[in-house]
């Protein structure tokens, strides 16, 4: 009996699931899906960016003269689920193309998948340069770690005339490890002397002490510190830091721009420089101020580069499905190739042969408890 | 219970059913479903393994994501074609021994599973002297290990950044095909007598001994079969997304597996499986919750997550009502 109330509900599981495929209206709508982390660790970044694909959608919901629907489906912020997720997107919702998503490890299990099922993607912000190699159908709006990591270099030993520099990286964030790569390379490059980096350290996500790698940091002394990492971790680091008297410059990357970070480092943060894809207070382009002023609007706050991101990548495909007169898949993607020029609110944006953008990297410091744009650093 | 060694009738059709379902599904269904039908394959796999271990011996070993990272590393180097290696590794080069290896996928899949059960075999050698929480803990502790040695050994794993490009050799017949087989050694393990040994073992460990059965090598051995069919359905991911990455296999992954055991009852076969289909299979229907629901008067607006609570809601349900999972009793061999 028991065993027969099991089997039923598994085949009303089963049912259920494939009903649920049903019900598809007819296709006037141009269905765009996104992907992106609700739930789980990478929430917070995950939400920004639906808010500026929302919010572009209200400002463009019409293209060739069809309305436009997203549809936000949740991958908690793991691997297995980006993919189920992505799966369902193509083979359930049926979408024309693909947004998504934060955080690079989740964007690359969804890679193989619009491989597979020629689905263009576009991606907001995963900065990992393995996300679109190899892949004709993976694109994005942000730039790579490798130009992120050579602006940091290029502002530190231009600007700041830093002869030598100290590395403190996360090892668990592939973005981190990443940025510190590139950064170390162009640096020693820049300086000519393969000694000027004095000493790398590592840290986990999730430790909170951080005095042995910044004991270590304060003997070699250093002309500037780059701590690319988590917004948590790093507010944490420069605190101790200043606490054992290292009043040396603070560099790191675009995930420093939370409200946290000036919230946990407080009086500490304050000078700290890092590279992101935009800026509220200096418009890049005529977009942005549309989008600024769009979200204030909407949200009561000032816009972040996630939101910003995600408005980019939902007025990219909106475009390429305008230019190319189709809504079809293939169409889209071969659009997407041929992407230049495009005026977003992060900036202008050029795809190149790997579907990465070629665009401009912002500058931004810390001053009075508040993010103030430096300067804009140009792609060579 | 059934005769023993001649398969009952009911088990060969129901067998037959299942083979001839998935034959339908790969045929008819679009490859969402099959996906979801083929980690279900995988989740089986895993759930048998967990269960040897926790259900059948009383062992308590949260570690089974350290396996798992074993195996699904093991084929992800081996199955790797050359030239993705060479892209994956563009921070260090990869250790020349291994630089120049592009294996088959069921040698790949055989190293996975016996890599994870020698990994299996040293750790449990020490460890399996320690008992209920204190195992826990230490299992834990290992699972842990694995994934910051991962982490760190750039020229090896590729560290955070993760590897790329695994070939997809994963599809429904190969997870349910290496299903099956752990369904069927496991069914064997434990008709025989190391399977009474098991049971013995979990029941009272001093009768146990003072009967004669020689504690260590029964737990060592289940210990090692658990992590190399862990390794296996490891293996089994890596190839199924493509991509794998020291974060995929923290403690949660262990916990999720652990439900589906707790769920299919500890030290039940067909409970295991059926909670394994049942789980993976409640994670995608129940994504409904999340969507906004348009119930013609009044648009209620989706909350993300919102099909986890209940998911949560029913997980509890269930183990108040049912406390020894979702098929009944256990039963005895």
């Amino acid at each position: 009996m028991k065993r027969k109330l099991g089997l039923l509900l598994i085949v009303l599981v089963l049912l259920l699931s494939s009903q649920i495929g049903y019900g598809q209206k007819a296709d006037e709508v141009i269905k765009i899906g996104v992907f992106e982390p609700m739930t789980g660790a990478n929430a917070a970044g995950g939400e920004m960016t639906v808010e500026g694909i929302e919010l572009a959608r209200e400002i463009k919901g019409e293209v060739l003269g069809r309305k436009v629907e997203i549809i936000v489906v949740d991958n908690k912020s793991d691997k297995v689920e980006a993919a189920n997720a992505v799966s369902r997107l193509i083979e359930k919702d049926k979408v024309v193309a693909i947004i998504g998503s934060y955080g690079s490890s989740l964007s690359m299990a969804a890679g193989d998948i619009v491989k597979k099922a020629e689905v263009p993607a576009v991606g907001c912000s995963p900065t990992n340069p393995l996300v679109t190699l190899n892949n004709d159908y993976y694109f994005r709006v942000c730039f790579i770690d490798p130009f992120q990591g050579t602006v940091m270099a290029r502002y530190a030993v231009n600007e700041l005339g830093a002869k030598t520099a100290a590395v403190i990286q996360d090892v668990t964030q592939d973005y981190s490890v990443g940025l510190s790569k590139y950064f170390i390379d162009a640096f020693r490059e820049l300086t000519g002397d393969r000694n000027s980096i004095v000493e790398v350290s590592a840290y986990n996500t999730g430790d909170q002490d951080f005095t042995a790698q910044l004991t270590n940091v304060k003997n070699k002394k250093p002309d500037i510190i780059f701590a690319p990492g988590n917004y948590g971790e790093s507010a944490l680091l420069i605190r101790q830091a200043r606490d054992l008297g290292i009043d040396v410059p603070f560099l790191g990357g675009d995930t420093w721009e939370a409200p946290e970070f000036l919230a946990i480092g407080g009086e500490a943060v304050e000078g700290a420089v890092f590279s992101t894809h935009f800026t509220a207070e200096a418009p890049v382009t005529e977009e942005s101020g549309v989008f600024l002023d769009a979200y204030r609007n909407k949200f009561g706050k000032e816009a972040n580069a996630f939101a910003a991101l995600g408005y980019d990548a939902y007025m990219v495909i909106l475009d390429v499905i305008e230019k190319a007169g189709s809504v079809d898949s293939q169409a889209i993607r071969n659009g997407l190739a041929k992407v230049k020029g495009f005026v977003g609110a992060t900036g202008i944006i050029t795809l190149d042969q790997n579907g990465d953008a070629v665009k401009s990297a912002v500058i931004n410091k810390v001053d009075g408890a508040k993010f103030v744009y430096l300067t804009t650093v140009e792609p060579d | 219970m059934k005769s023993k060694g001649k398969p009952s009738v009911i088990l060969v059709v129901l067998l037959i059913l299942t083979i001839v379902g998935l034959f339908l599904a790969s045929k008819f269904l679009d490859s969402y479903k099959i996906r979801i039908i083929t980690l279900s394959g995988i989740y089986v796999t895993l759930g048998l393994s967990m269960n040897l271990i926790n259900g059948f011996t009383g062992m308590f070993s949260l570690g089974h994501a350290g396996f798992m990272a074993i195996g699904a590393y093991t084929v992800g180097i081996l199955t790797m074609p050359i030239s993705m290696k060479e892209m994956n590794f563009f921070m260090q080069p990869i250790v020349p021994c291994l630089a120049n290896v592009e294996w088959g996928f069921l040698p790949a899949l055989l190293a996975a599973g016996i890599v994870a059960g020698l990994a299996g075999f040293l750790i449990g050698a020490p460890v399996l002297r320690l008992t209920d929480d204190y195992l826990a803990i230490a299992t834990l502790g290992f699972a842990e290990i694995i994934r910051v040695v991962f982490t760190n050994t750039q020229s090896l794993t590729n560290g955070a950044l993760g590897l790329k490009g695994i070939p997809n050799y994963t599809n429904i017949w190969w997870s349910w095909g290496v299903a099956f087989v752990t369904i069927w050694f496991m069914a064997f393990l434990i008709r025989g007598s190391y399977g009474k040994a098991f049971l013995a073992i979990k029941e009272d460990e001093v009768a146990a001994r003072s009967m004669g059965i020689n504690l260590f090598k029964h737990k060592v051995m289940s210990f090692s079969f658990g992590s190399f069919f862990a390794g296996v359905a490891g293996g089994l991911l890596a190839a199924l997304l493509g991509t794998i990455d020291p974060n995929m296999f923290r403690i949660t992954l262990t916990f999720n597996i652990l439900l589906i055991v707790v769920l299919g009852g500890l030290g039940n076969i067909g409970g295991t499986v059926v909670s394994a289909v049942v789980v993976t299979v409640m994670m995608e229907a129940l994504r409904f919750l999340d969507e906004s629901i348009n119930l013609g008067f009044i648009q209620l607006k989706g909350i993300p997550g919102m099909r986890m609570v209940v998911f949560s809601m029913i997980l509890i349900l269930v183990v108040l009502i049912k406390r020894e999972g979702l098929p009944g009793k256990t039963k005895r061999v």
